[in-house]
């Protein structure tokens, strides 16, 4: 919004944004569109798009004049129409959000995301010879926006489309897709055809951007290959060349801004594939199953769970914080193998007797660790020994943020005592049993 | 100049220039990566695709369709400490370098512009690959300034702060390779409104706009480091801009040229439309050709290529109409469908046995395409894909010649001094708000202090003709390129300033015209030599010897001087020699000069041994 002073002028002279106009100020007549004011800066300052194309920014100040030249023509939005061809593959497309359909918001001065999927289709002609596309403009929310209740949704979602497609890609903002990723593994039971999450690094308004051989690539995966998993399809390195397709419960994204952000952790992609379509499978995966199996949705979800991370100097009181709040359970990142501080020479700084106090109060504990890389230990030194024998359960080579979301799950669907055992149990390729010497970075 | 201005007034002449000038910073305008030094490769390679996508306006600019409809990949080489990942448009833009905005706003100044309340960064679409991020970071830095040459008001509308593009290092029809060390150096653009009258005076307004901003000593100087574009129009033709001057010495030929195309192509034009051409359809004429003697047919289709054909008609004659020095409408033609990766037309004025095309199939052809006595076709061979993209451009371009002038932008063929279609020309629908910046609010207050450091030329003017003493010396300094080395000179040596200009404007030129690469000599080493002459070591005849000798530095003038005896001879020493020949010669002054300049030529001072002569006779 312009200043009062401005806002009130431009509604004597009936001007609106996107109106051409012509300001004539002291610093001279300055003819072109005008644009809305960004959110930031100052708002006693016009915006107007010149016919070079430039914008520029001019103070309305005393004695400034401003004469509407004309209204702005009104574009009719772009829309395809798609026919269903028999020799395709049928796959299920689900928008949710994020900058793989997203533009600029001349409000904000940033990208926001487009609620009409129909125009990034438009940009993606290619998608049209690799599947038919059903597509499901599910919802419009921000990566760092998403709770477990659109978890919940998109997994129905899925289950909706698994049952006229013979795979599904989703479309999700990056920042928080690999928890999303992980909660369908878990939700998605008994899956038989492929689901994979797609998203992009730069937003779809700009020529460079990952989104088309994402959505591309994931089509592709989609539409023909068997792996019967929930993958994250992105750019296998900076260059438009490959995707890789990461499993859902061990992905994560380890750059804020790279491309080829997301990265196997504790695993090795799932395949690679080329931007032509060709899929090279690069490790073991569950394959579809000509036997129709029944997708069971398992869609409950506890929220009071919680991500804790130890460090040197922070107060274990934070586990009773979240006793009292009702949490049923906490994952801690721990440090290497799975400490957390408990033989502090200051016992204030001792994690021991706070888990030890949450177990016996029912909560479950689970450990992880921040090196992200690698397997806990409940037994090689002293101090992992007693946090264990306090009952926190040691999660194996399992990503701090899956077993956290897994929690939430196990607590959502199961009893207490059946999710404390099946925490540290593999369900969905969270967990595996052998770590492989070519799985570190 | 081959015309009169009177002559480019009637044709409608059109003319601006866009002048693109390096800022000497030490990082780049939106990261720290070094602007300097141009780093070394690290061996990483990113490879990338781009496509146009829909600006602001909701339009697909031409240009850039045209650019995406190529499909080529980019390559990009990865550099050590001039790129990081904001080149590679792996990470967002830093907060914009202070210190370009601030030589920018000094420039604005140099040229009387005002500069905007409120800074908007933009982003300007490219996606011929120069840039990984597929747009140029560039903003509007002043507006409403102007010029002031010989007389003459040229106004400056604009002047911008953007970023440098990434340099080519290999360019074929499948990919490009592209070395981002010096994409995001910052640049200022400034561009001239299309008032310069005739191509002499474009020329002219480069100079003294290249002049001005190198006088704010914030450039950086040297080979591509300022690029001049220009933009041409005449009655009834089209806006071309001709892209990448280097050379200033070829620019009102390349401009004259250009207008003398359009001119031909406005005939063609005319005599199209009086026959009413038309441009038919596209038909798959391989058949005809399956069997022929025609190499470079037989070659095209080989491995299942297609011959496709367009009857023109009513083009006879004029497709190989010459429009500029051995070129032609159908060499206009061939550029455009170069672009996908064809290499030309083949077109029915010209010479088609030459090709190897038999009489027979000529005839097959003219029935196949329906052709009468003022037709023409146009073929276009090879793979089937190229050819499929080829024959739609070659077809706009054919269909344009009815109508007049195509905007393009074109590039500079430095051989013939002509101009060579390169893309359409871009609208302003590819200008986008870069919304990973904020907008910068402008400081008043120092560019009003900078105003006041601006170079200023006519001030400059008085002190050189103060310093000179001679008018005819300081306009052809002003105009020189060598105006730099005087002002680095004049200012260390304080005097004999006469002496530094015409040195430097016309001894320097005539030894370099003889084939001394005197160019190579540095500023400090001739400051030496001058002080040598200032301090009585020389005197001014031993300056072309010493230059001869290329010295590189102050030593090696020092053992020249030496090694070839030029070390002057005055005083007491002098008269020695003086009063020798004088008892030769008596009073005879002419026959005194000869003898002791005929063995002391490079060492005796003229005036000094006048005088001494004076004396010694009385």
């Amino acid at each position: 919004m312009y200043s009062e002073e401005i806002e009130k002028e431009l509604k004597k002279q009936n001007i609106e944004p996107g109106d051409e106009i012509k300001l004539i100020s002291k610093k001279g007549e300055f003819k072109g569109t005008l644009m809305p004011r960004p959110e930031l800066g100052d708002n006693s300052i016009l915006v107007i798009k010149l016919e070079n194309g430039y914008n520029i920014g001019i103070k309305f100040e005393k004695g400034s004049k401003i004469e509407k030249i004309k209204s702005k023509s009104i574009e009719s939005p772009k829309t395809i129409s798609i026919k269903h061809k028999k020799e395709l593959p049928d796959i299920g497309l689900i928008y949710t959000g994020g900058t793989i359909g997203s533009k600029i918001d001349y409000k904000s001065g940033g990208v926001f995301m487009l609620t009409k999927p129909e125009e990034l289709l438009a940009e993606v002609p290619e998608l049209e010879g690799i599947a038919n596309i059903d597509l499901n403009p599910l919802m419009s929310v921000a990566s760092e926006d998403m709770t477990f209740v659109e978890w919940q949704k998109i997994a129905k979602a899925v289950a909706d489309a698994l049952k006229k497609n013979r795979g599904v890609v989703i479309t999700h903002g990056t920042d928080t897709m690999h928890y999303t990723s992980a909660a369908l593994s878990f939700m998605l039971n008994g899956l038989n055809a492929p689901v994979v999450m797609t998203g992009s690094q730069r937003s779809s308004d700009r020529g460079s951007s990952d989104a088309f051989m994402n959505l591309i690539c994931s089509a592709h995966l989609a539409s023909k290959s068997d792996i019967a998993e929930v993958v994250i399809c992105m750019h296998e390195s900076s260059s438009d060349t490959y995707c890789s397709a990461i499993r859902g419960t061990k992905a994560r994204k380890m750059h804020t801004s790279r491309r080829d952000a997301f990265k196997p952790i504790n695993n090795k992609p799932i395949a690679r594939i080329s931007r032509e379509g060709s899929i090279e499978y690069t490790s073991n995966y569950r394959k579809v199953e000509s036997e129709k199996k029944e997708l069971k949705l398992l869609i409950g979800y506890e929220p009071k769970v919680a991500l804790v991370k130890a460090y040197p100097n922070s107060d274990p009181l934070i586990i009773d914080y979240y006793l009292s709040k009702g949490y049923k359970g906490i994952i801690i990142e721990g440090t290497g193998l799975g400490h957390t501080p408990v033989s502090t020479q200051n016992p204030d700084y001792s994690w021991l007797k706070r888990v030890e106090n949450a177990v016996d109060s029912g909560m479950i504990i689970g450990i992880t660790s921040q090196c992200l890389y690698g397997r806990v230990n409940p037994n090689v030194y002293r101090n992992l020994r007693l946090l264990s024998n306090a009952g926190a359960i040691y999660c194996e080579d399992m990503l701090p943020e899956v077993a956290y979301v897994k929690l939430g799950f196990l607590l959502g669907n199961y009893k207490k005592e059946e999710a404390e055992k099946l925490l540290n149990v593999n369900l969905a390729g969270e967990i595996t049993e052998r770590s492989e010497a070519d799985w570190f970075i | 100049m081959k015309h009169e201005k009177e002559y480019y007034e009637k044709l409608g002449f059109k003319c601006g220039l866009e002048i693109h000038q390096r800022l000497l910073t030490t990082e780049k305008l939106f990261c720290s990566c070094n602007a300097i030094n141009e780093g070394k490769k690290t061996g990483m390679k990113v490879e990338r695709m781009q496509r146009a996508v829909v600006g602001e306006t909701g339009e697909l600019d031409k240009a850039t369709g045209f650019e995406s409809m190529k499909g080529r990949r980019f390559i990009y080489n990865v550099y050590d400490i001039s790129s990081c990942l904001v080149e590679l448009d792996e990470e967002p833009p830093h907060k914009i370098n202070e210190e370009a905005l601030n030589i920018s706003y000094l420039i604005a100044a140099t040229f009387n512009c005002n500069i905007p309340d409120e800074i908007e960064v933009m982003r300007k679409e490219v996606v011929d690959g120069s840039d990984p991020s597929a747009f140029q970071r560039t903003m509007l830095i002043g507006y409403g300034g102007s010029l002031d040459i010989n007389g003459r008001k040229i106004n400056i509308p604009s002047i911008f702060l953007e970023e440098e593009s990434s340099g080519i290092e290999e360019s074929n029809n499948e990919k490009v390779v592209y070395n981002i060390n010096r994409l995001g150096i910052p640049l200022v653009e400034i561009d001239t409104d299309p008032e310069i009258k005739d191509p002499s005076e474009a020329k002219e307004v480069a100079m003294r706009i290249g002049l001005l901003i190198r006088l704010t000593g914030k450039v950086q100087r040297g080979i591509g480091t300022i690029r001049q574009d220009v933009n041409i129009s005449i009655k009834d033709g089209a806006r071309v801009e001709i892209k990448g001057f280097q050379d200033l010495d070829s620019m009102d030929e390349v401009i004259e040229n250009e207008v003398e195309r359009q001119l031909k192509l406005i005939e063609i034009s005319k005599e199209l439309r009086e026959r009413h051409a038309e441009v038919g359809k596209a038909i798959d004429a391989t058949s005809i050709f399956l069997n022929t003697e025609s190499r470079i047919i037989k070659n095209a289709i080989k491995d299942n290529g297609v011959v496709f054909a367009v009857k023109l008609s009513g083009f006879k004659g004029l497709i190989g109409k010459e429009i500029n020095p051995d070129r032609r409408l159908g060499s206009e033609i061939s550029d455009y469908v170069k672009a996908v990766g064809i290499g030309g037309i083949i077109h029915s004025d010209e010479d088609l046995k030459g090709y190897g095309i038999s009489e027979k199939e000529i005839r097959e052809l003219s029935i196949k395409l329906g052709l009468e006595a003022n037709d023409g076709f146009m073929l276009i061979a090879g793979e089937k894909e190229k050819v499929e993209k080829a024959m739609p451009l070659a077809i706009y371009r054919a269909e344009y010649a009815i109508k007049g002038v195509p905007k393009e932008t074109r590039s500079i063929d430095a051989k013939k001094n002509i101009t060579k279609f390169m893309r359409p020309l871009p609208g302003s629908s590819r200008m986008y708000p870069e919304t990973d910046e904020r907008p910068i609010l402008a400081d008043h207050e120092l560019y009003e202090k900078l105003k006041k450091e601006a170079p200023n030329i006519d001030e400059l003017e008085k002190r050189l003709n103060k310093e000179i003493g001679n008018r005819q010396i300081v306009e052809q300094l002003i105009r020189s390129q060598k105006l730099h080395d005087y002002l680095y000179i004049s200012e260390k040596i304080k005097g004999e300033h006469q002496l530094i200009a015409s040195i430097l404007l016309q001894k320097m030129k005539e030894l370099k015209r003889e084939g001394f690469d005197v160019d190579s000599i540095g500023n400090d080493t001739l400051i030496c030599i001058f002080k040598k002459y200032m301090d009585k070591k020389i005197t001014k005849q031993a300056f072309e010897p010493i230059l001869k000798a290329l010295p590189k530095d102050c030593k090696e003038v020092e053992r020249i001087i030496e090694e070839k005896g030029l070390q002057r001879i005055s005083g007491s020493e002098l008269e020695k020699i003086l009063k020798e020949e004088i008892s030769k010669y008596g009073n005879d002054k002419g026959k005194i000069i000869a003898g002791v300049m005929s063995r002391y030529r490079f060492n005796i001072d003229g005036e000094e041994m006048n005088k001494e002569i004076d004396i010694l006779t009385k």
